[in-house]
């Protein structure tokens, strides 16, 4: 049989001997390697010594490490098995036909049907405009429904410094507001930061250089606090928070905006 | 010479296997202790709005255990929490975990709703005693502090030119999306909320939370070792872990104020 595995290989039956001793002694070869090797460490006080520091040292790092990782994992691991205990629930029969029980259940549909009329009503039936400032995004809503959604700018979140202590922070505010205010053909009276921000003087109160034409476009809407919703004439900066506080749209957008909504009209900003 | 260096070496040995046997007891210690906070934790809860704890004691005790009736109360609790926050003129939170559903709301006004697309809850959250869990968020949940890997407002400083000369004209904001969102928020309860981006994102973005998430239980193991070391139970926080798109996830962190309030419907 090993001569016909002989054969078939074409190897000639010394060589098939020699290969055999090549691969048998190699386990023995191998420990005695570590044997040798370690007699060798063990003659070298040095060696050995480092080799027991740095064995004794991985190991002891091992064991940290697993401290650290299962009180890292294993123990929130464990804690979760552990606050177990399910509670059973019932659909006692006996319990639905107390009359007891039909009155607590009778009193709460009630409570949730008046709690529900309740939370609806908050919603207005009027128009509203929602802003999303991360996004720079507006919905407009008309009897409850989307009628118009948008691109618009709102605040960049920049802190102007002065070389002094004066600071100003340009972010639109978040919350419920309200239209105080509609204008067709606003001007714009600068504040002091916009002369402060472009290096020129701050000039007095009514000083007609405040005065600018045409910028804010054809309308605009007060929500108070002297923060507008106001046209632009960067368009392209449209979904991008680059204004001072105010909300930009463009033309088309601020025209449907202007004749949708009416004083008193809420404004939510997010 | 042989001989002192054979001494030498049990000697060290003792001491490894006493200082290892000393960091298994300090472990088994601390794991029993840590595992004892969540019980600690429920009858924390049911001491102060169980059953018990709530008017009307004549209630038949079945009650309580009735999931109708449960259901019924949880509905009223979410819209009880909901009602109390629309009163504020204030940007809040809505967790509907059984529409999975994260969004935001004003005066009551739904301004945005995101897609839960993965969740985890607390054992204790979401076996526990039904009647427990709607009182316990019959009232909305306040904000008391949070850690994020976004900043809340990703303010810029800017100094003014001192004359016209150093004036530039602004350029073009920076809008690349590039920041991870994930962020914790815990609540006066003691609940945790979890918002982490949805986890289909860069190798970057994964590197980003493994590193938050890790130091958040550093943190927690600190003071759980802490209290170990008085001999006290660790303090433990019932978690609601959610995954929402990256920019579902920014706009909720970045709406809602920092000590904001958060209603849940589980």
């Amino acid at each position: 049989m090993e001569e016909d595995k002989i054969k078939s290989s074409g190897m000639q039956p010394e060589d098939f001997q020699s290969q055999e001793k090549d691969i048998k002694p190699l386990p023995e070869n191998i420990t005695g390697r570590i044997k040798s090797l370690y007699l060798k460490a063990r003659e070298n006080k040095r060696l050995y010594k480092t080799l027991q520091i740095s064995s004794v040292t991985l190991i002891s790092i091992f064991c940290l490490l697993f401290v650290f990782l299962f009180m890292l994992y294993i123990v929130p691991g464990l804690q979760e098995l552990t606050s177990g205990g399910k509670t059973r629930f019932t659909a006692d029969q006996e319990l639905k036909k107390d009359t007891n029980y039909k009155k607590l259940t009778q009193l709460l549909v009630k409570d949730i049907q008046r709690l529900s009329k309740k939370y609806s009503s908050y919603t207005p039936g009027q128009s509203y405009v929602i802003i999303n400032t991360t996004d720079n995004r507006f919905f407009l809503y008309r009897n409850k429904k989307l009628i118009r959604e948008g691109f618009c700018s709102s605040g960049s979140y920049t802190m102007l410094k002065t070389e002094g202590e004066k600071r100003w922070i340009f972010r639109t505010p978040k919350g419920k507001y309200w239209i105080q205010g509609k204008i067709t053909s606003p001007v714009w009276r600068r504040p002091d930061w916009a002369f402060v921000e472009e290096g020129l003087p701050i000039p007095s109160k009514d000083d007609p250089s405040r005065w600018e034409y045409g910028v804010l476009g054809d309308y605009a809407l007060s929500i108070g606090d002297g923060y507008l919703i106001h046209g632009t004439l960067y368009k392209r900066f449209l979904g991008m928070p680059v204004t001072h506080g105010c909300v930009r749209l463009n033309d088309e957008d601020l025209e449907a905006i202007y004749n949708t909504l009416n004083i008193g009209s809420k404004v939510y900003i997010f | 010479m042989k001989n002192s260096e054979k001494k030498k070496l049990p000697g060290k040995m003792i001491i490894l296997i006493a200082t290892g046997a000393f960091l298994l007891v300090l472990l088994v210690y601390y794991s029993l202790l840590s595992a004892l906070a969540p019980s600690r934790k429920r009858a924390e809860i049911e001491k102060s709005i169980g059953p018990q704890q709530t008017s009307g004691n004549n209630k038949d005790e079945r009650v309580y255990s009735d999931s109708a009736y449960n259901t019924l109360l949880k509905e009223k609790s979410f819209l009880q929490a909901r009602i109390s926050m629309a009163e504020t003129d204030s940007v809040y939170m809505v967790l509907n975990i059984h529409d999975s559903t994260a969004s935001l709301a004003i005066s009551g006004v739904e301004v945005h709703t995101a897609k839960i697309r993965e969740m985890k809850i607390s054992r204790i959250l979401r076996s526990g005693n039904e009647y427990l869990i709607s009182s316990m968020f019959a009232s909305p949940m306040n904000i008391v502090r949070d850690f994020a890997t976004i900043r809340k407002e990703p303010l810029m400083i800017k100094m003014a030119p001192k004359d016209t000369s150093e004036f530039k004209p602004d350029i073009i904001p920076d809008t690349s999306d590039y920041e991870p969102v994930n962020y914790i928020m815990e609540m006066d309860n003691g609940v945790r909320i979890f918002i982490y981006q949805e986890s289909d994102t860069i190798t970057k973005d994964k590197h980003e939370l493994f590193y938050f998430d890790l130091k958040d239980r550093m943190k927690n193991i600190w003071s759980s070792i802490k209290s170990s070391a008085r001999f006290k139970v660790p303090e433990y926080h019932p978690f609601i872990k959610i995954r929402l798109p990256k920019a579902d996830a920014k706009i909720l962190y970045r709406a809602i104020p920092r000590q904001g309030q958060v209603a849940v419907y589980m």
